[in-house]
């Protein structure tokens, strides 16, 4: 499934410079350094964090996006950072798990 | 990271990476803060470097891969109410008084305290890893149950071990335990 495809399917867009990437499999994390060595490439990362550590581990791990749980926002000079390096991000209403429950009905 | 020994870890790599001889790491607790602040006399970076050092985006971009270390502090500091800072003088500026000083304050009582940690091993996996370089590692613990001071200087031991590695497997396991020893007090053996 494309990362544009989970809008308006319960997420909504923050930055979408890479719409058309392919996301395969989840990661959810809020610890950055945990995260950077686990989270596997294509995965969705679903987190609450949301200062510019969280685009730079993105950009490390090379997730497909970063979904935001609990209506968490990009402040401004991360959203600009987000666009810059190319990063998805979402956001979702609900709380992580049932954010990640609303991806597994969506992604099988 | 889920421990503060680990983040304290990545900094000194930083510092011995600029070529320092000498590493200080001193912990200082007091009531409901503690200050962490790693020193060195590394080669210190240029002003303009200094000014990118917490952008995560400034650091894995360049060629000198200095890491997440210092951006992921300085959120761990702040998340606790906290700050950390960044100072530094280049070896191109000063020949001589050149380095690098890394301040944080975290706030204990913050329930985003991450824990210190094993600092102990942090230390001996520094020794290990650059048995020739100096480290001089200081922990101060001030509150009403228990004043605690944990010292050690590997300049001082170079100097009694007359030429041994700082890295043979006894010696790092004689300063665990000689600092282990520092943590429990005075022992009431006599």
């Amino acid at each position: 499934m494309k990362v544009s495809e989970l809008i308006n399917n319960g997420f909504e867009m923050i930055t979408l410079p890479d719409g058309d990437r392919e996301i395969d499999g989840v990661y959810i994390g809020d610890l950055l350094s945990w995260v950077m060595g686990r989270a596997r490439q294509d995965n969705a990362w679903i987190t609450i964090m949301s200062n510019i550590n969280v685009i730079a581990v993105a950009t490390l791990a090379d997730t497909a996006c970063v979904i935001l749980a609990e209506n968490v926002d990009l402040p401004e000079d991360v959203k600009a950072q987000a666009e810059i390096k190319d990063v998805n991000v979402l956001k979702s209403p609900l709380p992580i798990y049932e954010t990640a429950v609303r991806l597994k009905e969506l992604l099988s | 990271m889920k421990e503060l020994s680990l983040n304290i870890l990545d900094i000194t790599e930083n510092s011995t990476k600029a070529g320092a001889t000498l590493t200080s790491i001193l912990i200082d607790e007091e009531e409901n803060t503690l200050r962490l602040t790693i020193e060195d006399n590394g080669s210190g970076m240029s002003e303009e470097i200094l000014r990118g050092v917490t952008d995560p985006f400034y650091t894995t971009r360049t060629t000198r891969k200095v890491g997440m270390g210092l951006p992921l502090l300085k959120l761990a500091a702040e998340q606790t109410g906290g700050f950390m800072k960044v100072e530094s003088v280049s070896k191109d500026v000063d020949p001589v008084h050149h380095g690098t000083k890394v301040e944080a304050l975290f706030y204990q009582d913050s329930i985003d305290f991450t824990p210190l940690g094993d600092v102990v091993s942090t230390v001996c996996t520094l020794i290990q890893g650059h048995p020739d370089t100096d480290f001089y590692f200081r922990h101060r613990i001030l509150n009403q149950q228990k004043d605690v001071l944990v010292e050690l200087d590997t300049r001082q031991i170079r100097e009694v071990l007359d030429g041994v590695p700082l890295n043979e497997y006894e010696v790092i396991k004689w300063i665990e335990e000689y600092v282990n020893e520092q943590y429990s007090g005075p022992q009431d053996t006599e």
